[in-house]
């Protein structure tokens, strides 16, 4: 299965999401991570923090809690992963294994509860590596997260994902 | 209460408190509910051994968010400038992950005080499961 590498440069979605107190910290106790500033406002305060911050990963999940309907830019609904889904969804189909091959974050400026972000994302390469009995296809993608509105940049988020398919007879 | 560490105090070489975590089926579940990654392979064994896995097996955020906990516990919650990692071998149940963060480097740099961390998450054998790097800003 060849790869398509036209797809580099298409755009993964645009989605504007807000920050909320309860998806913070359930998931900064999912990380096991107990620093009250995660938990308590007043001990965020204390800390120099406006409001609740969020741990160094929260935005890899800032659009699954806080991509609200009524949030979404008018006309950009729908379009959330279609590019990288383009790559993967046959692969999956044909029994191959999706993994997280490797992720950055850059941080410009603090994320903090009751923030409202929007997020960009485009393909920036596409490519197939042969392994020991397996083909693996790596797609990997850059989200920048400004503030809204202003758009400071908050964090760039550069994923590589990878499915690994065994080769027939192998 | 202090947020971030002070650069004075560091010196390379200097090491993040040890975190030391054994992995259960219910941290998978309780990551799958947090972040939304509800990939089978995470939370189903029915499923993730009939894909020729031996068990259900960790995500790899799940992996960098601890990571990130033994990093931002010793520099203080949002002193990070950069984290990044490569996922080198999958988590399963059962294990004890734990993280070495190391300081490398000091620098300053456009005003601001920066360390410099070498970063890995290993299981209790040495089998490095993510390495990585990251850049604090301290105070």
């Amino acid at each position: 299965m060849a790869v398509d590498r036209s797809l580099i440069g298409r755009s993964t979605g645009l989605r504007r999401v807000v920050v909320e107190r309860g998806p913070v910290a359930v998931f900064a106790e999912a990380v096991k991570d107990h620093d009250p500033v995660y938990q308590d406002a007043d001990a965020a305060r204390e800390a120099g923090f406006p409001s609740v911050p969020v741990p160094p990963t929260f935005p890899f999940v800032m659009a699954h809690w806080g991509a609200l309907a009524e949030l979404q830019p008018r006309g950009a609904g729908g379009q959330g992963e279609t590019a990288l889904l383009e790559v993967l969804a046959p692969l999956l189909r044909a029994g191959g294994l999706l993994l997280h091959g490797e992720q950055e974050f850059e941080y410009h400026s603090p994320i903090v509860v009751g923030d409202v972000l929007t997020g960009e994302g485009r393909v920036t390469d596409v490519y197939e590596k042969q392994a020991p009995g397996a083909a693996m296809t790596f797609v990997l993608t850059e989200t920048t997260w400004r503030h809204d509105p202003g758009g400071e940049v908050a964090v760039v988020a550069r994923s590589s994902a990878l499915v690994r398919l065994p080769r027939a007879g192998s | 209460m202090r947020a971030r560490r002070a650069f004075d105090d560091v010196a390379v070489g200097d090491e993040a408190p040890v975190v030391r975590h054994v992995l259960t089926r219910t941290d998978l579940v309780a990551y799958a509910g947090a972040s939304g990654d509800f990939n089978p392979m995470h939370h189903d064994e029915v499923l993730a051994t009939a894909a020729g896995q031996p068990s259900v097996f960790g995500h790899g955020m799940f992996s960098m968010g601890l990571l990130g906990t033994a990093v931002t516990g010793w520099a203080g919650a949002g002193s990070l400038v950069r984290y990044s990692v490569r996922f080198r071998r999958q988590t399963w149940p059962g294990e004890t992950l734990v993280t070495r963060v190391v300081a490398v480097g000091k620098r300053e740099e456009g005003g601001r005080r920066l360390v410099d961390l070498d970063c890995s998450l290993a299981n209790s054998d040495g089998e490095q499961k993510v390495v990585g790097s990251a850049t604090v800003a301290l105070d």
